[in-house]
This record gives structure tokens, sequence and C-alpha cells, in this order.
């Protein structure tokens, strides 16, 4: 669908289908659903200072790992929806990638589901916060 | 000021489920106090604390009182000299003026026990190597070149303001945030968080929804054109007695009508059955 795309090809549906929203409302209901669909949630309990990505408006935590078959793992939680559903959407893209595939990954993703335009700039500096720590991560673990 | 300068602080909570001050505890604080601190209108709940009951409690046991105004000034006419404060903070701002600019009314006994804390051009008297003296009253405060753009701006608010019966003025944002509140309960899961009923009250109508967090909620009224404030309004201490990490806060003023705020009742209706 998009030729010089900066993310993994199989976020594609997800990209389309949030381009395919009628409107800004339609994309946030979208969003609402996929917080709920998170791949990799990190339940409250486990939040703490250290993994807290700071910047964002709301809370938000997440630990990135590798897993067995040596793939990235980002587990996330928030306690705002949007938020939820952006590190979901992350999560979906790069779980399973390895590290410096992540440590090379542009958030341009949130631009083309038309999500980054709708959200304030603290907003956005919230998002653009918690995948540069994500980008961070990867490095370490390479 | 505690690690500083070893000063006491004793905070006087509210009653939550008035959200006014609790008074007698205010009484049990005054003992040995010298100075009290208190908002004249709360910029999150928007309560009216009794501030001129709070001026002669005070005084009564010779502690000088200073009363932020910068929620008050733009609700009704602050008169220093009746109000008998000690000191008198206002925000331009706060009522139509620029930002980056506010002052503090002084009564004149107080500013005599006062000395300057910031040193610089203007408020210099004579400065020689041996020693320095320094302007009296308020120049003695005004380092450096002072905010001429923002005071000309600020100048031209009050005036512009002073055009109005702020009686009038604060009954009609009281009744515009008064039939808010009352309409925003009929909301399934909506609580507010204030008594915008009390005809004291100020435009500030804090609420949240039992399962819409409130960053969200911002931006979803956001998308219908109305923005609200949102996050812990600079008052953690009130947060945390609430027992909330923030709060959604719509305010109305002086420029805004009741069909205004009609549509956001209306929108907000729709947000919540659409998103709750």
């Amino acid at each position: 669908m998009v030729e010089d795309r900066k993310w993994p090809e199989h976020l594609d549906p997800v990209v389309e289908e949030f381009r395919n929203c009628f409107d800004a409302m339609e994309r946030y209901e979208l969003l609402f659903g996929y917080a709920k669909l998170h791949p990799s949630p990190l339940p409250q309990e486990e939040w703490n200072d250290d993994n807290q990505v700071h910047g964002c408006q709301s809370r938000a935590h997440i630990i990135c790992s590798v897993d067995e078959s040596g793939g990235f793992l980002l587990r996330g939680g928030a306690d705002a929806q949007i938020v939820q559903g952006l590190m979901a959407v992350t999560a979906i893209a790069v779980n399973g990638m390895n590290p410096s595939e992540v440590a090379e990954m542009e958030p341009d993703y949130a631009e083309a589901m038309g999500i980054r335009s709708s959200l304030t700039p603290s907003r956005t500096n919230g998002f653009l916060n918690m995948f540069k720590r994500v980008r961070e991560e990867a490095v370490l673990l390479q | 000021m505690s690690i500083d300068k070893g000063v006491e602080v004793r905070y006087v909570p509210i009653d939550t489920e008035s959200f006014t001050l609790d008074m007698d505890a205010f009484e049990v604080a005054l003992d040995g106090a010298s100075l009290v601190c208190v908002v004249h209108t709360s910029n999150v709940l928007g309560v009216r604390n009794p501030v001129e009951k709070i001026v002669e409690m005070s005084h009564s046991v010779g502690a000088r009182v200073l009363i932020d105004c910068a929620q008050g000034a733009p609700h009704e006419r602050i008169d220093f000299d009746a109000l008998g404060a000690d000191f008198v903070a206002i925000s331009a701002h706060k009522m139509a003026g620029p930002t980056g600019i506010g002052c503090i009314l002084v009564k004149r006994d107080a500013m005599a026990e006062m000395g300057p804390f910031m040193t610089g051009g203007s408020m210099i008297k004579r400065v020689t190597t041996e020693g320095s003296t320094f302007q009296e009253g308020h120049a003695m405060f005004e380092t450096g070149t002072p905010r001429i753009a923002e005071a000309i701006g600020w100048g031209a608010a009050v005036e512009w303001l002073d055009q109005f019966d702020m009686t009038e003025v604060h009954a009609h944002i009281n009744d515009v945030a008064s039939w808010t509140a009352t309409k925003m309960r009929e909301i399934p899961g909506i609580r507010i968080y204030g008594d915008p009923g009390r005809e004291d009250s100020s435009g500030a109508v804090s609420f949240l929804h039992e399962s819409i967090q409130s960053q969200d909620l911002a931006l979803l009224l956001d998308e219908g054109g109305f923005a609200v404030r949102t996050g812990h309004h600079c008052a953690q201490p009130l947060m945390d007695a609430l027992g909330v990490p923030s709060t959604n806060r719509a305010s109305f003023w002086i420029y805004n009508t009741m069909g205004e705020a009609e549509s956001f009742v209306e929108y907000l209706g729709q947000v919540v059955q659409r998103f709750a």
C-alpha cells in the first residue's frame, strides 16, 4: 500500500483501517478498540517510576524485552485509552521484530493513520517520548 | 519556606462533600500563625472562600493575610481597602489581560516592614563602594526594565472591564455555570467537583466521568470545538484530598452564552454515549 513506508509491512492493515475512518471521532473510537486489544499489556501492578514514560500528560509505562525466539516484546500500559491504543498499535508493529530493526523504526505510522495530526502538541510529544523510549530500549537489547 | 527558613506550614483541609474550607480546622490552625494564605476563589472548584471572615479571624490573632484574588478579580470588584487583607495578588491573564504580568497589593504598614528580595536597576537610591540604599514602597521591588507592553495591555483590559456592572456579569456567569452543572449531572457517569449552584461560585465547572479518563475526554471534547482544561490544575494537594489524579474543567466567563453551554452539554452527552 505504501512504497516508502518506515513501518513493518504487517502493520499495513492497521494503518489502512485507521485511514478508512470517516472522521477523527471514528479514529478515536477505533483507537479505544485497539486499547482493549493490546497484545501485550502491562498490568498496573507493574507500573513504577523506572518504567514510566515521562512527558506524557497521562500515566504511561513500558517494559521492553526479548522473547525466547529473540523477538522484541513491548509491554505497555496507560491510564488514558488513547495512549493505550497508540501503545497497542506500536506493540503490534514491533513485537516479534529483531531489536535492531526496532531501533531503526520511525514513528511515521501515527501520521499515516491520521492520528498524530489530531493530537495536541503535548500529547504528540507524549507519543514521541514513548516511541523514543522504545527505540532506546531496542538499542540496548540488540 | 519550611526547609529554607524553618517556617512551620499548616494546611487547612476542605470538606470534600461541600467543597468548602473546614473553618473549624482553620480556627485551630490559626493559633500562633503569623501569615494566612488563601485563595479568594478556587481555580479548580469555583468555590469562593469566606475571605472577609478569614481576614477578621486572622487579624484578631495578629496574623497577616495574603489573598490570591487571581480567580476572584474576574468575578467581582475587589475593594482592597474594604477587604482589609494585607496582601492581595492578581493576575492579568485571568481578567482579559496579557500573560506574563501580575501584581501584589500591599498595605502600607506591611510594606514598611519589608525589604527588597532582588536588586537591580530602578530600585536603587544610591550605590557606593561603602554600601547601598534603596527606593521605598513598591519601587524597591521593581528591578530592571518593567513589563511595559504587558502593563499597557492590562490597563486596557481593566478599562474594558470597567464598563460592566460586575454584579450583573457574575450573575450571568453563575447562571450559565450553574445550569451547565445541573444538566451535566443528568449525564450518566458524570460527577461534578465543586458547587456551581452556589450564588458566589465562579464559572469553573470541574468534572470527571467514571470510565472515560480525563485526558481522553478532553481530546474528544476538543474534536467538538470545546476546549476544557485537564490535569491537576497546579493544585495537587487538592487532587489528593478529592482522591483523584486530575479533573476536567469547563470554564465560563463574560463572553460565554447559554447557547454555548447547551451545545457543550449536548456534545458531552453524545461523547459519553459513544465512548463510555
